[in-house]
Parts: C-alpha cells; structure tokens; sequence
C-alpha cells in the first residue's frame, strides 16, 4: 500500500508543492489529555495541556492545579495521581493495573469534570524479531538488511494492538509510522482473526525510510550493519484504534499525487468527555491503559554474514 | 401501481383517437445524406401552421397534422435545410437525408440543432455538444475530452485537475446520471480524473440535462448526461484514428449491407506504461495502462422495425508486480428496438447491463490483502413517443432495474494463513413509470408536463438496528436481523413532478421556466475531497434514505444578428434533502457497518448563469459566466458553538465556485489553420483549515474549533491553453481521400500553480519530543506548461 503510494508520487511528478502562510482564525485553546497509561511501567503519567494556535511551535502550556485520578471500575480500586512538574504522576513498585479490568480516569479542572474509559487489554508475546539480505529494488538502490517482527494476534474478535519501534534507541515517530493492527489485519469487520500479524504490520512500518539526499524518491537503507531494532505491541482499547486511525489520517499528508485520495481536515475523535451533559467545554485527547510485550534484535557483522550466504 | 398507469395511458390512447379522425400522421428519421447517421434533435418544421417536431434520440420525429397540403422544413445545424411539400390526405412515411454545409458553418461550435432552437423549443437547462465542437477543443495531453469540454460551459464545474467527473448546479459527482446508449457508466474517468472514459471516435451525441428533466429520466438528483453512440457509417467504410501523447485510437466503421445495417467498433490504449519503462525499471515487473473499447452494430429489419446491439469495455490498470495494484472498470450491453406501431406512435424497448468493478491488492504469495467490489445493473426499459395532434405529443414508459451490489470481496493472507472476508451481497429493485405530454397551448405559449412515479426496494441481505448517541459520533450497534435471498427490505415510493415552460416573446426571443423533483435511492460514499475509483455505491436502506431534490428554473433566450449570436441568462434554486454526509474519521473501506458512519443533512445552491455563443464566421465561439453559492448543513459537522446539541450551520460544499469564468474562443486563420483557445477562471473552492494544535503522546495534531468545515478559501484558479491545427497536411486542393490533421496544443499556457489542495501536517522529516514544527503547504497537480502534439487521420 505504502509502496504504491510512493510509486503514484513518481508516475506524477508534474505536480509541486510550496509553503503557503495562512493567517488562521484565533485558537479555542482547549483541554487537551494525554493519558496514555502502561501497565507493565512503575510510573504512570497524565499530561494536562491547552490545545495553541496551530503555528506555534512552542511546547504546549501544562494545565496545573487539576484533580486526577483513574478507578479500576472492576475491583474498585482509586489511583490518585500527584501533581508534579513533568505532569500528573501514580508510582508504583510492581505493575499498574490488571489485564481485563476497566479503567475510568478522572478529571477536575478549572470547576468542570471530565471521564474517560478504557479496557486493559491481553498482549500477544513478540515471538521473534528477525532481519533480512533483500536485493536492491525501486525503492533502494543498494542491496540492504530489513527487519520484521514475528507475532500472532489473540484469539477473540477485536483485539487492537499498537506497534511500537526504535531504531538505535529511536523511536520511530513519524505519523507515517503509526502502526496499528485490528487483530491482525487492518480494520473492523475484516475478521481476520488468531493468526500472525499481517506482513505491512510486521514489516512496513518498522523499517524506517529516509529519503536520500541526492536522489528524490530514493531511499537509504531502513538498517545497517550494527544498527539495533527493538519492537513493543501494546493492547489498546477498539476506540483507541480508531483514535490512532484518525490521527494518522490527520496527520500523515505525504502531499503530492496522495492528496488525491486524502480525507478533508476534520477533527479526531476523543473518549473524553464531560460529566455534565449539557457542558459547553471543549476537549480532546485520549485515555487508554495498555499492556506490553517487546523484542529485540541487534544486526552484527556476524549475523549480517549469515544472511549474505 | 404500474398497471393503474398502463390501464390509464390505453384508456387514453383510445379515447383521443375516437375524435382525432381527421388527422394523418408524417413520421420518418432523420439522417446524414454522407454517412446515414441519424441526427438526433433535427427539427422538422411546418411552415404553414408554424408549429413543428424535434427528432428523439432514434432520429424519428412524427407530426400529426390534419389533412392538407403542407411545406415542411428539415433542419439541423452544420446540415443544409430541406424543404419538402407534402399533401397529407393519410399516414405517410418521410425519411430526410440532410447534406452537411461546407467549411464556413463547419466551423459551429456548441450546437443547439437547429439555429433557432434554444429560443423556440421548452426545453431549458440543456447543454448540447457536438462532437466535432469538442476536438477543435485545446485539451490536456491533447487528448479530446468529453467531460472536459462540458466544463467549459456554464453551471457545471469541477473540484480541480485530476478529480473525476464533474458537478451541475452545485451536485456532487455522484448525483449526476451518465448514460452510455442508455446504460449507467458508474465511473468516467481513465487515471483517476485525468481522462474520461468515452472515445471521442465513437459519440455521436451528447447532451447534458442541469434542470427541466424529462420525465423519462430518473435515479439521480442533479443531472443527466446523455451519451449516444455512432451507429456507424452505412454508406462506406470509414476509418478514424489519432496517435497522440497518452493514446493512441482506431475506429473503423461501415455498411454492413448497404442502407441495412451498420457497424462501428473503436478502441484506445494508453502508452503511459512503454514510455515509463523507458524511463524508469520501476514497473519492469508491471504496467500502468487503461484501454476502452466500443462497439455497436445495427439492422433495419424493416421499414417499422430497427435493432441495435452496442457495448463499452474499458479498464484501467495499475499493476506494481508482487501482486501490488489497484484496477477499475466499466463494463455496458445494451440491446434496442425501434419498432413504429404505426407512424405517429413510436416505440423502443432497451435492455441493458452494466457492470462496475474495481479492487486493489497488495502484498506478495504468502502475505497478501486483496479486495473486490462491484456494482451490476440489469435493466429493461421500453419507451412510448406518440404524436397525438398537432399540438400534443404523449411520451410515456418505464423502466425496471435490478441492482446486484457487491461491497466487498476480500481474501487476507497473513504468513500463509487465508481469511476470507464476505460482506453480503446486497440487491435492489428501482421501477418506475412515467407520463409527460408537450402541448403548444398557443402559438407562443408551450407547456411540457409530466410526472415520473419512482419505487425502490432493498432485496435480502441483511437490515442493521442502531442506537442514537450523540450526533456526529458512531452509532452503536443493537441488532441485525437477516433477510431471505429476495425479500424485500426497506422500500421507498416517490412522485417526480416534471414541468417545463416556454413564452415566445419574438421571433428571437422566449422566456422558459422549469421546474422538477428528483429522487435518488444509490449514494456514491467518498469522503475523500474528490470522488475516486474506490468509492463504492450504496443503495438505500431503512438507516439511509433516499436523497430528495427539487429545482426551479427561469431563463431568458435570445438570438441576435439573424441567430448567428445566441445569448441566455438562466437562474436556478435547488433545494435537497438526505444527503450522505460521514462522521468525523468514518471508516468507510470494508466495512459491514457503513450506516453508522453516516450522517443526513440539507443542501441548497443557487445561480445566475449567462452565456454568450458566436456561431458563425472565422472568428467564432463563446463566454460562459456562472455566479452561484451551494451549502450543506449537516448535524454533528459545522456546529460551532453548540457543543451540546451539535446542531450544524450551513457550510459551503468542497465544490462551492463563486464565479466561474469560461471563455472558448476559434479563429480560423486560413482552410488549412485552426487556432483554438479556452481560457477558465475559478474562485477558490473552500477548504477545512486548523484553529489549534494539540500534542498527545508526541504527535502534533490538528483541532478545528467547532468541528467548523470549509472555513477557508483556496486561492482562485485560472489558466489558458492553446491549440494549433494543422488540416489536410501536404494536400492543398486535392481530393480528399485522406483526411489528416496534427494538433499542437499547450495546456496551462502562462504555467500558473493553480492550487489543487492546502494541507497541514508537521512534515515528513523525523522530529523530536517537542517543538514539532507545522507548516501549511499548497499544492497543485498540474503546476507547469504542457505542451502536447497529436496526429489524427480519417479516411
């Protein structure tokens, strides 16, 4: 698919690009929550932020003086969370939460409340992270080493993962390298259920293309010899899917020919919301509680010999 | 329903016949003395009572006239007049072969048939073209287009270069109903919207309805764009063709015996595909390529009976090897028969298919996803025309269509693993019948009623419950219950009134007013910013009503300096109701639970169109001007600062043009030299700009405040192209055996980067945890000069 995208922008090269300034109407500066929490991590943040002009490249501006708080609706327990410069913090010492309980997060700020569910999902383990001798093709000039990861969704319809990697450390963190799987395919209601991950999941989106420098549409090698891969599946909640879904669509404008076939600028969708149903406050963001599996791998000269035989 | 309609019509036809004795009946086709085509919309005048008949879309008029000796005109533009006395004392047969004119009027661009006949017939809101109008045209790539060119005419426009299709009167794409010899082409573009799909080689006929629809038309709420094949030559064999800088095309017509029965068959190919291998070992392992292919053969049995047989086969294909591509096509067969009960009561019965389907696949042998759409039409339509007097013409028939939709089709490899993915097949039943009478109340007054009663039924599958929440969100799921095979589901009737009226101010000028209703049970879903290939068509359900539009119209027609100028000023309103809209971030691909991605809103446009057309003379052409506005209002998009209700404002459509310019203009500079130029300016179309950013889990993302939607303009668009061409090459004066021409065009003359869209996005380099940087970034398709050669032969 990615492949074929990149293919069109060459096909149709006529097209050009140039950065336009705009002048925007005033932002409606509204609260934003960034409640992505781990279950298999000591501590647990939630960021509180005022949405800012979209031109303004500053850091966002953290809301403070807020109450937060998420109850595991299934045992009952409350997790409080303290108010400390690098946002809203719960540590603990052992996990966070437990798999198949519901969470609702909490939110009084500024004399309104704000909730948000999420389900803690099961993860699949990442069975293997392997790397592959492929030949030059159209895309890179150079015979080169790609990674892919091996793993097979959970049994059950609509279990909804999110693909992570870095790259030497790096997480890959482009909105083109979002990476997200509806059991192991690419949506609802494709029922592709209990079996590996399909391959653009465990291949496309963890090799990383930068594009060369000295010829457009050409790419370096997604991974070198001594380069290092290293991949987590995290179990999101199905809206969460659809949030990442749409952040993608959003966010990801490759431009060019793709513009085609692009989806007009709308807003993504929050599980965030008011307590008091007929509130005028705006807000956005996202809460979701997840579980983790990872692997790794680190591309030697040794293993590189391997696989070049 | 249907038959209380047919019982009605027969208790009709008898009675007009008990007191219309008196009366005898002149019918025949019209035809071109040169090739034997017949020459739709001809008019057929008698000078005596100065009323008269227009040719249909089979060539064949009939007047019914009371006994007397009468002087009869043939006419039709390009065609010198003919005229003919007949002393009319019983039914008489009288075909007319028109000889075309020679070079001056050759010239005539868009043709309205007769030279008088904008003004003097009810008809209102049409735009005719003729086809030999439409090559003189400078064209991008050099390659006629038919879609293009009706652009170039007032209330229709399009979303930018490269989108799809076209919009009449503030329509979207997918309410317009393009018809192939009466079969539906669900998709006419080659490459996405680059080129439309019909061989130029192989029309005869098109013609565009905005407003004033006859009521032998339905199924669509903006427009229809009637598209008649070539019957081919029945004299001689003729062949056509061109090689230009995208295409290369052949037809080849010809009696198949002489006067009896013709045939035609026309093909093009893209090359796109040699010349990219060329350049590039990138599709060494595939192709990028599209082809049609048309073909129509016809017999006259006798002089009462005529059949026709005539198919489209296109496809584009964009094939990246490793079982990577995407394809489209159409696919149509259509069977006719004229029969002439008798020569003022002419009949035709059409059956036809069309097949729409497309997919794309990706992947290799052990990991792939491929995906199959479709969307099939059976259709039988017969069609009455009788001449009941001389001031009243009865037009009435109906239509039943099947529809078999496929949604999806789609087969999941995962390492080897096979899942198939089966969305049912959906069917649907549309019927309709209609009558409609054209009555010249009094020499200057003319009236065309009719009403068009509609019935659309959904076919098994299965029905889906939902759950109200809050507008704009997704609709939760409460149940599905499953039909058997053939039951009917959700059904819909409606009433479409058609009406149509002309006051003859003068000789030269008349006043036209029109109004219609319209229904539509198929919705084109696409929540792209343009239409594509992908986009799938759903038929109504009990969750998705059937869109509903209305439009009233007034024009004024005039015709100075002895009809050699043409000039009208046309106003419309149009109102429609259930139209598709989707929730933010709708899932629209593969998906079993469409309905809850929709939503239902209002629309409105308005407009002011003028037109100006020179027919004649060296220096010919004309100037279109549309002013016009169309919004949507939609609940749960645009609601600004009702966040409780979420009841939404009004917004512009993303094919909302203020003022569109379109200027065409010919200069014959010797016989031998054309030169032919379009000039179009567009207002910006709108677009949905950010308010905010916001960062959650270190992405950047865009927050419009109040859902707002199309809040921005995009800079306007305009540009000029040219073309030269060069007739009867290195044959000054000779006989024309071979006719040949080279065409040099440029499209986008003074190369300006018209914008195509504005996007916002942090960019595609890797950024860092904070300070993400965003930037606006316009973007234009066609951003350059191009220039274009094409050689194109006839013999």
């Amino acid at each position: 698919m990615k492949k074929s995208i990149l293919l069109l922008l060459v096909v149709y090269a006529l097209g050009c690009e140039m950065t336009i300034h705009p002048e925007l109407e005033s932002p409606a500066e509204i609260l934003v929550v960034d409640a992505w929490l781990i279950h298999n991590k000591q501590e647990q943040v939630v960021k509180l932020s005022k949405s800012q002009g979209y031109f303004e490249d500053q850091d966002p501006e953290p809301i403070t003086g807020a109450l937060v708080k998420v109850l595991d609706q299934t045992s009952g327990v409350v997790y409080d969370f303290a108010e400390t410069d690098l946002g809203y913090r719960y540590t603990t010492d052992s996990t966070f939460g437990v798999i198949g309980h519901e969470y609702q997060l909490s939110i009084e700020v500024e004399g309104d409340s704000f909730s948000a569910k999420a389900r803690l999902g099961a993860v699949p383990a990442v069975d293997s992270v392997v790397f592959s001798h492929n030949p030059e093709d159209f895309n890179i000039l150079s015979d080169y080493y790609s990674a892919e990861f091996f793993a097979t969704d959970l049994q059950g319809d609509g279990n909804t993962y999110w693909i992570k990697t870095w790259k030497n450390g790096i997480l890959l963190n482009k909105p083109s390298e979002i990476n997200i799987a509806y059991d192991a395919g690419f949506g609802a209601g494709q029922q592709v259920d209990g079996v590996v991950f399909h391959k653009s999941i465990r291949r496309d989106f963890i090799n990383p293309l930068e594009e060369r420098e000295d010829r457009a549409n050409y790419y370096y090698p997604p991974y070198d010899i001594g380069d290092s891969v290293y991949v987590e599946i995290h179990s999101i909640d199905q809206v969460a899917y659809d949030y990442l879904a749409a952040v993608k669509t959003q966010t990801d404008r490759p431009g060019g020919f793709s513009e085609l076939f692009a989806v007009p600028l709308s807003n993504v969708i929050t599980n965030v919301q008011s307590t008091d149903r007929n509130s005028s406050t705006p807000v956005a963001g996202f809460f979701n509680v997840a579980a983790v599996s990872a692997g790794g791998k680190k591309l030697t000269q040794q293993l590189a010999n391997q696989l070049q035989d | 329903m249907k038959s209380h309609l047919l019982i009605f019509i027969s208790l009709t036809i008898i009675t007009v016949r008990l007191f219309a004795q008196e009366q005898f009946t002149i019918g025949g086709y019209v035809r071109d003395e040169s090739n034997g085509e017949e020459l739709i919309g001809a008019t057929v005048l008698v000078n005596e009572l100065s009323t008269g008949a227009v040719a249909n879309m089979y060539g064949y008029y009939a007047i019914t006239l009371p006994k007397g000796n009468y002087e009869i005109t043939y006419r039709y533009i390009g065609y010198e007049s003919v005229i003919q006395t007949i002393e009319v004392d019983q039914d008489i047969r009288m075909d007319m072969e028109l000889p075309t004119v020679s070079e001056e009027l050759d010239a005539v661009v868009v043709s309205s048939k007769s030279m008088d006949a904008n003004v003097t017939t009810t008809e209102m809101s049409t735009a005719a073209l003729d086809i030999q109008s439409i090559k003189k045209m400078p064209a991008f790539a050099g390659e006629v287009d038919l879609i293009k060119s009706l652009q170039m005419l007032p209330g229709v426009t399009s979303v930018g270069e490269g989108a799809p299709g076209f919009n009449v009167r503030g329509g979207s794409v997918g309410q317009n109903l393009v018809l192939l010899d009466e079969a539906p082409v669900y998709q006419s573009s080659h490459m996405f919207g680059f080129f439309s799909v019909f061989n130029p080689d192989a029309v005869k006929d098109v013609k565009l309805y905005k407003g004033g629809i006859p009521a032998r038309y339905g199924g669509r709420l903006s427009s229809v764009l009637d598209i008649r094949m070539k019957e081919g030559n029945n004299k001689h064999y003729e062949v056509n063709g061109g090689v230009g800088t995208i295409f290369s095309r052949l037809s080849v017509e010809g009696p198949l015996k002489k006067d009896k029965a013709s045939f035609i068959l026309a093909g093009r190919r893209s090359y796109a595909d040699v010349f990219a291998k060329l350049f590039t070992d990138m599709l060494a392992d595939g192709g990028l390529h599209f082809y049609d292919l048309t073909a129509k053969v016809n017999l006259n049995i006798n002089e009462k009976n005529r059949v026709f047989a005539s198919g489209y086969w296109g496809r584009d294909v964009f094939d990246f090897g490793e079982a990577t591509g995407f394809n489209w096509g159409n696919r149509t067969a259509t069977i006719r028969w004229n029969n002439l009960i008798s020569e003022n009561l002419f009949s035709n019965y059409s059956f036809y298919y069309s097949l729409y389907d497309y997919g794309f696949n990706f992947g290799d042998n052990l990991d792939n996803f491929d995906w199959k759409s479709s969307i099939q039409t059976f259709n039988f339509k017969p069609q009455f025309a009788w001449s009941v007097n001389t001031t009243n013409e009865l037009t009435f028939g109906g239509e039943a269509v099947l529809y078999e939709f496929n949604p999806a089709e789609a087969k999941v490899t995962n390492a080897g693993v096979r899942t198939d993915i089966l969305l049912d097949r959906k069917r649907a039943i549309e019927a309709s019948v209609y009558l409609s009478n054209a009555q010249e109340i009094t020499t200057k007054l003319a009236l065309d009623y009719g009403v068009r009663m509609s019935y659309f039924s959904a076919l098994g599958g299965q029905e889906y419950l939902y759950g109200d929440t809050l507008v704009g969100l997704e609709k939760p799921l409460e149940g599905v219950q499953n039909m058997d095979d053939w039951e009917a589901g959700a059904s819909y009737v409606n009433a479409e009134p058609r009406v149509a009226v002309k006051y003859q101010l003068s000789n030269s000028s008349s006043l036209k007013a029109s109004y219609n209703r319209t229904v539509q049970y198929l919705h084109q879903i696409s929540n792209t910013t343009v239409s594509t290939p992908t986009d799938i068509w759903y038929p109504s359900n009990s969750n998705v009503k059937p869109q509903k539009g209305q439009q009233v119209a007034l024009g004024y027609f005039r015709n100075l300096r002895n009809n050699s100028l043409e000039a009208s000023i046309e106003t419309y309103y149009k109102w429609t109701g259930n139209q598709v809209d989707y929730i933010d971030g709708a899932d629209l691909f593969v998906n079993e639970f469409l309905d809850a991605q929709f939503l239902s809103g209002i629309g409105r446009s308005y407009g002011l169109e003028f037109y100006l057309k020179k027919n004649t003379g060296r220096f010919h052409g004309w100037v279109s001007y549309t002013l016009s506005k169309t919004e949507l209002k939609v609940d749960g998009i645009n609601y600004r600062d009702d966040l409780v209700h979420r009841s939404g404002k009004w917004y512009p459509t993303s094919f909302d043009q203020r003022h569109n310019l379109k200027v065409a203009a010919f200069y014959r500079l010797s016989d031998q030299l054309l030169l032919s130029s379009n000039f179009s300016f567009m207002s910006g179309t709108p677009s949905t700009f950010p308010t905010d950013r916001m960062t959650v889990n270190g992405y950047v993302i865009p927050y419009i405040k109040g859902g707002a939607r199309n809040n921005f303009r995009a800079p306007d668009y305009h540009r000029l192209d040219i073309s030269l061409t060069f007739q009867q090459l290195g044959r000054k004066g000779k006989a024309k055996s071979i006719n040949d021409e080279l065409v040099v065009s440029v499209y986008n003359l003074y190369a300006r980067k018209n914008p195509f869209s504005i996007y916002f996005s942090q960019g595609a380099d890797r950024q860092g945890d904070t300070n993400v940087q965003t930037a606006a970034k316009q973007m234009s398709i066609l951003g350059a000069l191009i220039p274009a050669v094409s050689y194109n032969f006839k013999f």
